[in-house]
């Protein structure tokens, strides 16, 4: 059967079907399809490249150990980027980066990121949408890990406040501060940004 | 305006507050200055975000990306297999599993009770009798306990 299967114009309901039923060549048509963005999912988590890579395979071996139990009950690349993300948080947890970067992040929120004055203008207002995930990217990578894990989950993963604290392991009301002081210190990055592009 | 109302700004523009103190933020951003111009910014941040998530491409080639995943998939298939056609002693290692925390457990009761038997024995609540064994290669004992109401029968086959 699955040699008459035309796989890249079947679709991915199609192809999870022949994954779950072993066959390996409509699992690797998924990989290719959803691999880049399995990939930026985990960079935006863990900022380095081949981590990322790694991550990101690590995603795909585990999801075709657990392809089985996959029920359709949301989206197969939902289902593949919440796989990647409790990798990226584990691998994280290991490296005590979450953890020790979430401690700078509380001392931040306590002195300068309370002082930043309110950005009035729009700074990515007439940004085409190349530049503004360009600079989105950059504004990111400036931030706390733990800062920027609730700003990816919440924002990136539309994931509620309580499935964030969930899965971050701690507080909603950590999640509310940390969400809210990302978002200002992005927005300061931004103008400031901005301002540097000014002639 | 202090820290913890700044935070429920966020929280208002995102939909996670109740609905009580969501409309008190509500209010709130309607009258003062100060909490139109921050929950502006903060929206500004936000719609930015949605517009703008960053996308990233994979630099390796589609073969040799699936090929490392194609390994490891095979290594943990080959682990799987190593472990279902693992010895037949498995089913014996599972029972010694089991029996093991158990047999621990009777040794220390055992060692526990033994203060205990040995002071029915000086209060000569032990009775001891050896009884004619109706075999010639065996003999056997038997200690009965009026207290403990229990007899032992010990079988000796030289």
């Amino acid at each position: 059967m699955s040699n008459k299967t035309d796989y890249p114009s079947a679709s991915d309901d199609m192809l999870v079907r022949q994954a779950q039923r072993g066959d390996m060549q409509a699992f690797e048509e998924l990989v290719a399809r959803h691999r880049d963005k399995i990939y930026a999912r985990a960079f935006s988590m863990v900022r380095n490249e081949d981590e990322a890579v790694d991550l990101s395979q690590e995603t795909w071996v585990k999801a075709w150990q657990r392809i089985e139990q996959f029920q359709g009950e949301s989206g197969f690349a939902t289902w593949l980027t919440r796989i990647a993300i409790n990798l990226c948080l584990d691998h994280l947890r290991r490296q005590k980066r979450l953890r020790a970067e979430s401690i700078e992040g509380m001392e931040e929120e306590g002195g300068v990121e309370r002082q930043m004055p309110v950005v009035i203008s729009n700074p990515t207002e007439n940004l085409e949408r190349e530049e503004l995930r360009r600079r989105i990217d950059a504004a990111i990578s400036q931030l706390s890990v733990a800062h920027r894990t609730a700003l990816v989950l919440h924002e990136f993963e539309g994931l509620e406040y309580k499935e964030v604290a969930q899965r971050m392991g701690c507080s909603i009301g950590t999640i509310m501060s940390r969400l809210f002081y990302a978002r200002r210190r992005l927005a300061t990055l931004l103008a400031g940004l901005k301002q540097e592009r000014l002639p | 305006m202090n820290r913890e109302t700044e935070i429920r700004i966020s929280s208002w523009l995102d939909g996670e507050l109740a609905d009580s103190e969501a409309a008190a933020v509500s209010r709130l951003v309607a009258t003062d200055p100060a909490a139109r111009a921050l929950a502006t910014e903060l929206g500004h941040t936000r719609a930015a975000l949605a517009a703008g998530e960053p996308l990233r491409k994979l630099e390796d080639s589609r073969a040799f990306y699936w090929s490392k995943i194609e390994r490891a998939i095979a290594a943990g298939e080959a682990r799987e297999h190593a472990a279902a056609d693992a010895p037949a002693s498995a089913p014996w290692r599972r029972w010694l599993r089991v029996l093991a925390p158990v047999g621990a457990i009777a040794v220390v009761a055992l060692v526990a009770a033994v203060p205990a038997l040995r002071e029915h024995a000086r209060a000569g609540t032990v009775l001891l009798a050896e009884v004619e064994s109706p075999l010639e290669d065996m003999s056997s004992f038997t200690f009965h306990s009026e207290s403990e109401g229990m007899t032992v029968v010990w079988v000796d086959s030289h």
